[in-house]
């Protein structure tokens, strides 16, 4: 640890406080993370070794914010470990924030908007293709290189990957606002449609620079979804009523997406509409929204 | 979140078809998981030193197969990239234990230390392991869920797709004891994990399915991710490990019923009787069928 130089806290963290740090030696800047892992008798703990070694196999991909390095310091006797990570200066929520407010505010480049979420599509099908579900993705957790116009998935939480056979987890996951329907609703079974209705809300807020569904609390969020996109019927999603926290809402009739994101072209609509779809079943991959049409006029070569 | 040899990208079955080709990470990944003697400084006799311990611990305290041979691969790789001191032996004792209790982990299996290294007369304090252990991880890039050949077995089945399950099974059964064994050739180490694998399911597809065994060359020596050459030069190399417990097979052969035995006696049957003869006599035979192996593995390239 004495390799890096704490320069500032800049958050907090999934496991805890984070950093803006410098390598001594190189003057690279990082971002370390502190975890709540502690080593005990038993050396490092069997948890903390498989999750983090999974971690390491995803920041090969460069839409992955990468994993440098793991340290240890001795803290009383006890080694507490260290994430470092690459470090990014900006992420989505304060890229979208700096074209809404601020002396010039003016909408985000359509060719940046297509960009972004062609990355984070890209970013998401690597996770997914590795067994592992991010599950909180949110504009925060996105990190920018304005620069190099890069976008990169932060905050690959520890304990998410999923195994066979697919638990059931915890309900306290994801934000709010990026939620999707079927994990407000109480499923017990979490795919990768969780994080591409995440990506849905993120391309709309991209284009809005405003959120899509910024619900306050459950049923608030899910009364949002419904307003728009109509209250769901056994039809489109089979098994909705059964889910465990359906209750009977207001009856909804869909209405035009578009109408949401004016300035979005009819591709992107689509493609967006196919991210929202009620049943998680039907909610386009992220491996087949790379291919959608919406990124036809986008030079994948240089991705 | 268990590290699983033969997926150790934790792919569950019902996400498979969404999600980019998983095989593709496996293949691209696979060289950061190698430690080839080419070029490396892998010190053989630590090396064999530790394996010797590991072993140990895998028929002494009946260690989970693929833990003992996770530590192998832990300890080729730490080797190939770190020099161990020589005159000090208790380094390699303490490399093959911290290796141990970390594959152990991976695999959540249990392993007690404390008894093992009690029966092998020497003891490392936890903290002492624990030191280790690090040394271990920095020296991997925590990269500890190790692509081995075990970990493509599945993809290469798959080309078997028109053989019914049993036989899959049993193919994949004879594959994997040849993988075990195959670890301790130092030779395997020049060959990425998936040549391995798919010399290892030919050598038994050879053995076990000979009828189809031609189809089978022939498709797998088309798929895009392998070097035809290299394979070659693996069949070669894992012929004489793969024939050498050919006894365990005919015990397969004879103690159960189903179609693999029918395949299995109609390539055996020959020889079983000559099993029982003369210790030469299945010398020359292990030769013959090492040899057929290798003649039948290049007609593909031809």
């Amino acid at each position: 640890m004495e390799k890096y130089e704490k320069l500032e806290k800049v958050g907090e963290g999934t496991y805890g406080k984070v950093y803006k740090a410098q390598d001594k030696a190189t003057g690279q800047l990082v971002a370390l993370k502190k975890t709540r892992l502690e080593m005990d008798e038993e050396g490092i703990p069997p948890t903390a070794l498989r999750e983090i070694s999974l971690l390491q196999m995803l920041s090969r991909s460069i839409y992955v914010v990468r994993l440098l390095n793991v340290e240890h310091v001795d803290k009383n006797g006890k080694p507490l470990l260290y994430l470092v990570f690459e470090y990014l200066d900006t992420d989505l929520k304060k890229f979208i924030d700096s074209h809404r407010k601020g002396p010039n505010p003016r909408p985000l480049p359509p060719s940046v908007i297509q960009s972004f979420l062609y990355q984070l599509c890209k970013g998401v099908a690597h996770c997914h293709s590795h067994g592992v579900l991010h599950r909180d993705l949110k504009p925060q957790n996105l990190l920018v290189d304005k620069e190099k116009g890069i976008l990169k998935i932060a905050d690959l939480g520890l304990g998410r990957a999923f195994t066979i056979p697919l638990k059931s987890y915890t309900h306290e996951i994801v934000t709010l606002w990026y939620r999707a329907p079927e994990v407000l609703l109480g499923t017990t079974h979490y795919s990768t449609g969780v994080d591409m209705w995440s990506v849905g809300c993120i391309f709309a807020e991209m284009v809005r620079r405003q959120a899509l569904f910024p619900g306050d609390s459950e049923l608030q969020q899910l009364l949002h979804i419904f307003r728009l996109l109509g209250t769901p019927t056994d039809e489109q999603w089979p098994g909705v009523s059964s889910l465990r926290d359906w209750h009977e809402y207001p009856q909804w009739k869909p209405q035009t997406l578009a109408r949401a994101v004016p300035t979005l072209e009819p591709e992107g609509v689509d493609l967006l509409l196919k991210m929202l779809q009620y049943d998680p079943a039907n909610r386009i991959s992220a491996k087949a929204a790379m291919e959608h049409p919406y990124f036809d006029g986008l030079d994948k070569s240089q991705f | 979140m268990e590290y699983d040899p033969e997926n150790p990208l934790t792919i569950s079955n019902e996400e498979q078809h969404r999600v980019s080709d998983p095989i593709e990470a496996l293949f691209a990944a696979e060289s950061d998981h190698m430690s080839p003697l080419a070029g490396g400084h892998l010190d053989l006799s630590a090396r064999r030193d530790a394996v010797s311990v590991i072993l140990q611990a895998q028929f002494g305290c009946s260690l989970d197969p693929f833990a003992a041979y996770l530590a192998v691969n832990y300890v080729d790789r730490f080797l190939s990239k770190r020099e161990i001191p020589s005159g000090k032996p208790w380094i390699v004792r303490l490399l093959s234990i911290s290796c141990l209790s970390l594959a152990s982990k991976m695999k959540k299996t249990d392993l007690n230390l404390t008894d093992f290294q009690r029966e092998e007369g020497f003891i490392f304090d936890s903290q002492t392991i624990r030191r280790m252990e690090l040394i271990v991880l920095g020296a991997l890039d925590w990269r500890m869920r190790s692509i081995t050949p075990f970990s493509f077995l599945r993809f290469f089945l798959s080309f078997f797709s028109p053989a019914q399950a049993p036989l899959l099974h049993a193919l994949k059964a004879r594959a994997s004891q040849t993988l075990f064994k195959a670890q301790n050739e130092i030779k395997m180490l020049d060959f990425k994990p998936s040549v391995i694998a798919a010399a290892a399911l030919l050598s038994a597809a050879h053995e076990l399915l000979p009828i189809q065994f031609a189809s089978f060359r022939s498709a797998i020596s088309s798929c895009e991710f392998v070097n035809k050459e290299r394979l070659l030069e693996c069949c070669d190399a894992i012929g004489d490990v793969a024939m050498d417990g050919c006894d365990l097979t005919f015990e397969m052969v004879s103690s159960s019923n189903t179609p693999v035995t029918v395949l299995g006696r109609h390539c055996s049957s020959s020889e079983s009787e000559r099993t029982v003869g003369s210790s030469s006599d299945e010398c020359d035979l292990k030769n013959r069928r090492i040899s057929e192996l290798r003649g039948a593995l290049r007609l593909s390239q031809a």
